[in-house]
């Protein structure tokens, strides 16, 4: 697609024009390489023909537009479709250059031939290569900003089922976390950090040009706080490149939703020439990576009747007290089982997916067209996703001037869940470690008990509840491009995101302890995004070797979602789930429909010089319905420059230096993710009085309402060293945010908790590498990818009205406070447990001066204000869940058809909060525990580090107290990826027609070094600012893949 | 001419901008209003009300018994929370009865109510007044909670609406406070409807249910002879008469009983804490105390429909729930919340009429009292004699009778307070000792936010 690219937009002849005057806020800018091949007619020499075909080394596919220069002269021409030349050359000793953008140039002497074929190397480099930048392209070489680029290579020969997780360690600065395991959950996307307290903190995603809807697409029925991801709904397969802005200078363009970066998903795109058909097959197996240890049957019994003992030890009890129920009796035929839940509850899992694509097309028109079916199983039982994709993308060149085309795509996903998320009964991945071993899965008759002693059966609960979330997507976008003068082109394009989604839930009286007590509920969305966008290109040369370039646009964005849905109870049988067999339709009507529009203008200008002093400006102006009529409009400027200092003539000295180049920009992005109504206040419908409907002001309105404003400084440098054979990008920056939008807190008298306001700073330092080499370029190739990223974030400044004893409490295990990063938790500190009961020498008591005092076998918290009493005033910061750095490593090596890849991922220095291990060693009624629980103290003089447990916790040792008993280290390394792979020789398979067959073996996720000791390190259970706490997500999977790739 | 095309191009831009400004960039909620879009129509102003109703199903749904019975004698707890802090009356600013957020989402509602519904009836008619009237009698019901559960309160008597208003508002003197309550509640007296004709009776306020509650604030304030005339009004209200004893445990159960004045109506969605806090089976937040079911008299017909008497602990109470139900999970409940009956102002009346005194008044008391101990089976007391030797006043035996009769209805605790018996009762079983303990602690998030509050004096 690159190359096409540059045939159609730049591979002309394009002379210097007049200035054309624009006028107004139009500030016309812009970025595009200009390719001047200024032919000047050839001289009265004697001439002969030398005709050729040039073809690429690598895969013998013919290249067309190849330019044929004769050294020396600007006597040129260009190869056909096929790949052929013919050229006049003078007699004598003519040198013919062949040049192609991607490969590198060759220089032949004619001599005496007529005939000459020419194998062009693609060029080891990407120096070349055309990035996509907001509203347009531009050269890599010519970047004045920080931008990664992730190519289709990265991603179409794995098998990737979707399109952020092929982010994940690829780009640095940019820190992807799976929010769990289950297929089609919902991905965390951070780029340099957190810049925002109460808004969103996720990039602007833009799919060719049609920015996507990303935020909303959580569960409907709001158990499950993994949410969806927003990007399962596009096929990895069809991905041509992705780029990531991470500057200013990159994302000012995108204005008021850039703060937190910006990914630009490009489609393939068809390319002239016949009928390219690909087709991919993979099939894979997945298991759960790790088991984790609960207690058996008769560690169970003990550790239950400890509880008892120790609750009778601290209330000096002289008969002791017995347990309620039969638990203990490992007689009753309802409590003799000796169950490893999680053996039952995990498995092996299959998945498969196929995929068919179709490109090719003439000059007139050109066609890419896909589809693809992925059938994934969870390794949970009963969880499953399918998802069918189809996508066309067309171009038509109309006239020499006007060229027209659309991208449509759809998706039908089908995501059978699991409810594995939050806490509590109806949790599943927490509830399988908690739920006694010794509860029976059917009754003595045979038949199954799907409810028990107040828990229900996770087998019940996993293969007799509904959990359906159904996607129909369609992405479409149809464009104009208009080349109203050589040099000055328009484009129009109107795009839609419709998202129909709809969530079904049903919980059969089986599962449930009332008897015929049955409950579902059905919710449906759809989200329809509009956007329309209009933008001029102009582009010219003054004098000598200076380029110009100027843009200039306007765009309009409308956004609305429908919510519908409907709850019912005492369905008359658990065989019919539609709501119309609900006997009662509960009060839990739901319709709503929500409304965002946007408009901005925006303009960029950009100055070159030999592509050795480079400049660009950006604004934007961004209008939004969000905020008050007094601060609708906001303005995103920035600014940023280059120098080629390879290209001095200081530089010469330096052999080794093939390309240099230093990068500084500085600009201010934006961030409206707030509530739609919250500047004017609201009334909401829903404050019902039984059946009767009522209305209550739940918003304060705050007029003054304006946008959080980011301002980012970056450094940049690229180095390409020993003939391009090493590649070095690395960026230092700054990204200030300030003018938070944050619901303070205010009296309650007011009738209202909070209001919003602009209030605030928070703070981004930081630095990525990306170091790319070629290590051996010979039969045997090795190739390296390394890049790592460090961000240090700090919540700056927060007014004093909102903190409660100096930081505002973030959720339950976090806080934000001055100084601090964003994920820092906060509790109480453990330093061991009382060996006996007179170890506590200053008699600490709990929670006040006349509190218990604690006892052998009770924790010993770290008394901060030393008043010998553990209160919330000993609570102190306990860890960060941001870490330190995160990258990649990539190695690949080929030897003739044979490939193997190697991607590890590491993170380092964030921590966990294990709400899972807390609960896991927290005898909470008659709870399973872990097998830590095995050296839990058992009596006086017992020296551990496991507490004794005790029924009921009366001193809170255990229940819900936020300490660093659960704070573990989640850094880690990840083998990620390792990818066999076999081509079949194009000597065998041309002769079957078959222009490449390629098959390999993947392992994903294979290795994990961690010291974390939960199911994988890489969890995040709730999507916000409150990052890196494991609620007992559902676990990543080790997985292997076979696959086929087959080209015709 | 190819400036030409550039012309067209800029102009169709402009236009497309030009008639874009104008409202794309308006965006009125669609499912709501703008704080400023409601309360224009008759409908809006309907739904004002009931929203103040559904901040109150909040505020009722477990601190009806927090503060109502939590920190008195017919209640005792096996757990450790908030039940035990109450009970041994080791109150903190952390306790979640400590926290008036409910309670001032109310009055916010109806403040907004009252400021507004005027405008949509412009013409001053019965329909605005008898909306304005329940939005009153809602208001006056939250101050008076307010006021007997923390003393001195900050006093809104106006909507938030703009970011200029002071937001850190310190506390008024209670007396100011109970004066605009009883204002309201005369109001609503006068302009309620006198009934729905539907079981809207029961859970919206009409002209008896604010007599009621008015009667409620003379007694509190000791205004007897305005009790009197109050509870009259009451009592002649064909809309109540008692149940009959088979009927007694239904009034709970089942709801909307002719005998129910003021009840905070919940649904199988709209539910409260009822089964949590007593009919969990084996861990309900409280259990009938000894004490208290050491005081029912011999044959009292209703100990049956109040809890479990089979001789096994804990005893669950039954008196909500139903008879028998005995269920290990604690789902919400959906029985209605009963705050007044007609037993409850009959009783109140008799306190009253002997609090006044003169042979009249006397005899109209012991008669009240006796209709009720007839009703559970019990000997009428043939004199005040009778009661004076059984209970040692005639106030004294009205107030058991309503401790038994309104057993763990949330009015215990200020049955105690009022009568100023709290410290006597409750010292021998908690150590209250200090008049200044009787009111609940300012929650601690109330004072961060707002440095103009100061906490009450007991627990400074």
């Amino acid at each position: 697609m690159k190359k096409r690219q540059l045939n159609v937009l730049f591979h002309q002849e394009i002379r210097w024009k007049k200035p054309v005057l624009l006028t107004g806020f139009m500030i016309m800018i812009s970025a595009l390489m200009i390719f001047s091949a200024e032919a000047s007619s050839s001289l009265g020499f004697q001439q002969r023909t030398v005709t050729g075909k040039v073809t690429d080394a690598t895969t013998g596919e013919a290249l067309p537009g190849v330019t044929i220069v004769i050294k020396g002269t600007t006597t040129g021409v260009a190869s056909d479709l096929d790949g052929s030349f013919t050229i006049d050359v003078p007699s004598g000793s003519t040198i013919l250059q062949f040049t192609s953008v991607g490969y590198a140039s060759q220089e032949i002497t004619v001599g005496s031939r007529s005939v000459i074929d020419v194998a062009l190397q693609s060029d080891v480099t990407m120096i070349e290569e055309l990035v996509v930048i907001g509203y347009g392209f531009k050269k890599k070489r010519d970047l004045t900003g920080s931008i990664s680029s992730i190519s289709a290579s990265n991603i179409e020969d794995t098998p990737v089922k979707d399109v952020l997780s092929a982010l994940q360690g690829r780009a640095p600065g940019v820190v992807v976390t799976a929010n769990s395991g289950a297929p089609g959950a919902g991905i965390t996307v951070r780029v340099r950090g957190y810049s925002s307290l109460n808004s969103g903190n996720d990039p602007l995603y833009v799919l060719d040009g049609v920015p996507l809807e990303s935020n909303t697409l959580s569960s409907l029925n709001g158990y499950d706080m993994h949410g969806l991801n927003p990007l399962a709904d596009i096929n990895p397969g069809d991905i041509e490149s992705i780029e990531v802005l991470k500057d200013a200078a990159s994302t000012a363009i995108y204005g008021s939703r850039a703060a937190n970066g910006v990914v630009l998903i490009t489609t393939k795109r068809g390319k002239e020439g016949k009928a390219k058909v690909s087709l991919n097959y993979f099939s894979g197996v997945s298991e759960i990576t790790r088991h984790l240890g609960v207690l058996n049957a008769q560690q169970w019994r003990q550790i239950i009747l400890d509880t008892y003992k120790n609750l009778d030890r601290y209330n000096n009890a002289t008969t002791p007290t017995e347990p309620h129920w039969t638990a203990v009796d490992s007689l009753n035929p309802m409590n003799n089982g000796d169950v490893d839940w999680q053996s039952v509850m995990y498995r092996k899992a299959w998945q498969h997916q196929v995929d068919l694509g179709v490109q090719g097309g003439n000059e007139a028109a050109r066609y890419a067209f896909s589809t693809s079916y992925l059938d994934q199983d969870g390794i949970f039982l009963a969880s499953n996703y399918k998802r069918i994709t189809s996508r066309l993308n067309t171009d038509f060149k109309v006239s020499d001037r006007v060229t027209i085309g659309q991208n449509v795509s759809f998706t039908n996903g089908r995501n059978n869940r699991i409810n594995a998320g939050g806490t509590g009964n109806l949790s599943l991945v927490q509830s399988i470690l908690v739920r006694p071993p010794v509860y029976s899965l059917t009754y003595p008759d045979g038949s199954p008990i799907n409810y028990f002693n107040g828990k229900r059966n996770p087998v019940g609960m996993a293969e007799e509840c509904t959990h359906l979330n159904v996607t129909n997507r369609i992405i479409g976008n149809q464009y104009l491009e208009y080349n109203i003068l050589e040099n000055l082109m328009f484009r129009t394009s109107v795009s839609i995101d419709f998202i129909s989604m709809k969530e079904d839930e049903f919980y059969p009286t089986t599962v449930d302890y009332r008897a015929g007590y049955n409950w579902g509920a059905v919710r449906a969305r759809t989200n329809m995004t509009w956007a329309n966008e209009n933008y001029l290109t102009y582009n010219t040369s003054v004098g000598d070797g200076h380029d110009l370039g100027a843009m200039a646009g306007f765009s309009m964005q409308n956004w609305k979602m429908e919510t519908t849905g409907l709850d019912g109870l005492y369905f008359a049988s658990d065989n019919v789930r539609t709501l119309n067999g609900a006997g009662t339709i509960s009060n839990q009507a739901v319709n709503r429909t929500d409304e965002h529009s946007m408009m901005s203008f925006f303009g960029r200008l950009s100055y070159n010089y030999k592509g050795r002093y480079l400049a660009e400006v950006n604004l934007r102006a961004d209008g939004s319905s969000r905020f008050g009529a007094e601060n609708r409009f906001g303005y995103f400027p920035s600014a940023s420059a280059a120098w080629r200092f390879s290209d001095e003539s200081f530089a010469d000295g330096l052999g080794f230096l093939t390309d240099g180049k230093i990068r500084v920009s500085i600009g201010q992005t934006g961030n409206e993710a707030i509530p739609n109504y919250v500047s004017g206040g609201e009334f909401a419908i829903g404050t019902n009085y039984l059946t009767n409907s009522g209305a209550a002001p739940t918003v304060m309105p705050n007029q003054g309402l304006r946008w959080e404003v980011t301002t980012q400084y970056n450094l940049g440098i690229d180095l390409a060293m020993f003939n391009n054979r090493v590649n070095f990008v690395g960026d230092f920056y700054i990204k200030n945010t300030s003018d938070l939008l944050f619901a303070v807190p205010i009296p309650e008298t007011t009738g209202f908790g909070y209001i919003t306001r602009n209030i605030g700073d928070i703070s981004n330092k930081g630095m990525e590498f990306a170091l790319n080499t070629h290590n051996i370029n010979r039969e045997f190739q090795w190739s390296s990818s390394f890049n790592i990223g460090f961000n240090r974030n700090k919540v700056v400044d927060l007014p004093d009205e909102v903190l409660t004893n100096g930081y505002i409490q973030n959720g339950t295990y976090h806080i934000l406070m001055e100084g601090q990063p964003i994920g820092t938790f906060y509790g109480w500190k453990f330093l061991g447990v009382y060996s006996r009961d007179e170890d506590n020498v200053n008699q600490v008591r709990f929670g006040s001066a006349t509190g218990q005092p604690f006892i052998g076998g009770d924790p010993i918290w770290d008394d901060v204000n030393n008043d010998n009493v553990i209160n919330d005033e000993d609570k102190q910061i306990i860890g960060d869940a941001q870490p330190l750095f995160a990258g990649g490593f990539g190695n690949d090596f080929s030897y003739k058809n044979f490939g193997l890849n190697i991607f590890l991922q590491f993170c380092y220095g964030n921590d966990i909060y294990s709400h899972l291990n807390n609960m896991r060693n927290w005898v909470f009624a008659y709870n399973n525990v872990s097998t830590d629980a095995l050296n839990r103290w058992r009596e006086q003089g017992d020296v551990t580090d496991y507490p004794a447990p005790v029924r009921n916790d009366p001193k809170r040792n255990e229940y819900l107290r936020v300490s660093d008993r659960w704070v573990e280290d989640g850094s880690y390394m990840r083998l990620k990826n390792v990818t066999f792979s076999y081509t079949v020789p194009k000597s065998i398979t041309d002769r079957a027609g078959i222009s490449r067959v390629r098959a390999y073996v993947t392992g994903e996720n294979l290795l994990t070094f961690t010291h974390y000791t939960g199911y994988d390190p890489e969890v995040n259970s709730y999507s916000g600012l409150q990052v890196g706490v494991d609620e007992g997500a559902y676990p990543q999977s080790r997985t292997v893949v076979f696959g086929l790739n087959v080209e015709f | 001419m190819k400036l030409n095309y550039i012309k067209t191009a800029m102009t169709v831009i402009l236009l497309l901008q030009v008639t874009a400004c104008t409202d794309i960039l308006d965006k009125d909620p669609v499912s709501s209003f703008s704080a400023s879009g409601f309360y224009k129509t008759t409908a809006d102003a309907q739904a004002g009300v009931y929203g103040i109703y559904d901040a109150a199903q909040s505020v009722f749904r477990l601190n009806f018994c927090y503060w109502g019975e939590g920190r008195a004698d017919n209640v005792q707890t096996a757990q450790t929370g908030e039940s035990l802090t109450l009970l041994s009356n080791n109150l903190n600013n952390t306790a979640s009865s400590a926290d008036w957020t409910a309670l001032y989402t109310m009055v916010s509602r109806a403040n907004y109510a009252i400021r507004y519904i005027p405008d949509v009836y412009e013409d001053d008619n019965a329909t605005g007044r008898q909306l304005l009237g329940q939005a009153r009698a809602l208001r006056a019901l939250a101050y008076f909670y307010l006021v007997r559960v923390w003393g001195d309160v900050p006093f809104i008597t106006e909507p938030y609406t703009s970011i200029e208003q002071d937001i850190f508002i310190s506390r008024t003197d209670k007396e100011t406070v109970l004066d605009l309550v009883e204002e309201d509640l005369e109001y609503a007296a006068e302009n309620c409807v006198d009934k729905f004709n539907s079981n809207n009776d029961r859970i919206m306020f009409t002209k008896g249910s604010a007599n009621a509650l008015l009667t409620h604030v003379y007694m509190w304030r000791h205004k007897y002879p305005e009790a009197v005339t109050t509870s009259d009004l009451v009592l002649e209200n064909p809309l109540y008469s008692l149940v009959g004893i088979a009927d007694w445990g239904k009034m709970f159960s089942a709801s909307y009983s002719k005998e129910s004045i003021f009840e905070v109506g919940y649904n199988d969605t709209e539910t409260n804490g009822l089964r949590t806090l007593y009919a969990v089976g084996s861990y309900a937040i409280y259990t009938p105390s000894e004490k208290w079911k050491a005081s029912i008299e011999e044959g009292d017909l209703r100990e049956d429909f109040v809890y479990d008497t089979i001789p096994v602990d804990p005893k669950a109470i039954w008196k909500y729930l139903g008879r028998g139900e005995s269920d290990e999970v604690s789902t919400p409940a959906k029985q209605n919340i009963i705050l007044i009956r007609l037993a409850d102002i009959m009783l109140l009346r008799a306190e009253a009429l002997n609090k006044i005194g003169g042979a009249a008044n006397k005899d109209e008391a012991l008669s009240l009292l006796n209709t009720i101990r007839t009703r559970a089976g019990l000997t009428p007391f043939d004199a005040e004699a009778d009661a004076i030797a059984m209970y040692g006043d005639l106030e004294s035996a009205i107030l058991h009778e309503r401790s038994v009769e309104l057993c763990f209805e949330g009015h215990r605790w200020f049955d105690l307070v009022r009568t100023g018996k709290a410290i006597s009762t409750m010292g021998p079983i908690n150590g209250l000792s200090n008049e200044a303990n009787l009111v609940w602690p300012i929650h601690q998030n109330a004072l961060n936010k707002n440095p103009n509050l100061v906490q009450n004096s007991f627990y400074q």
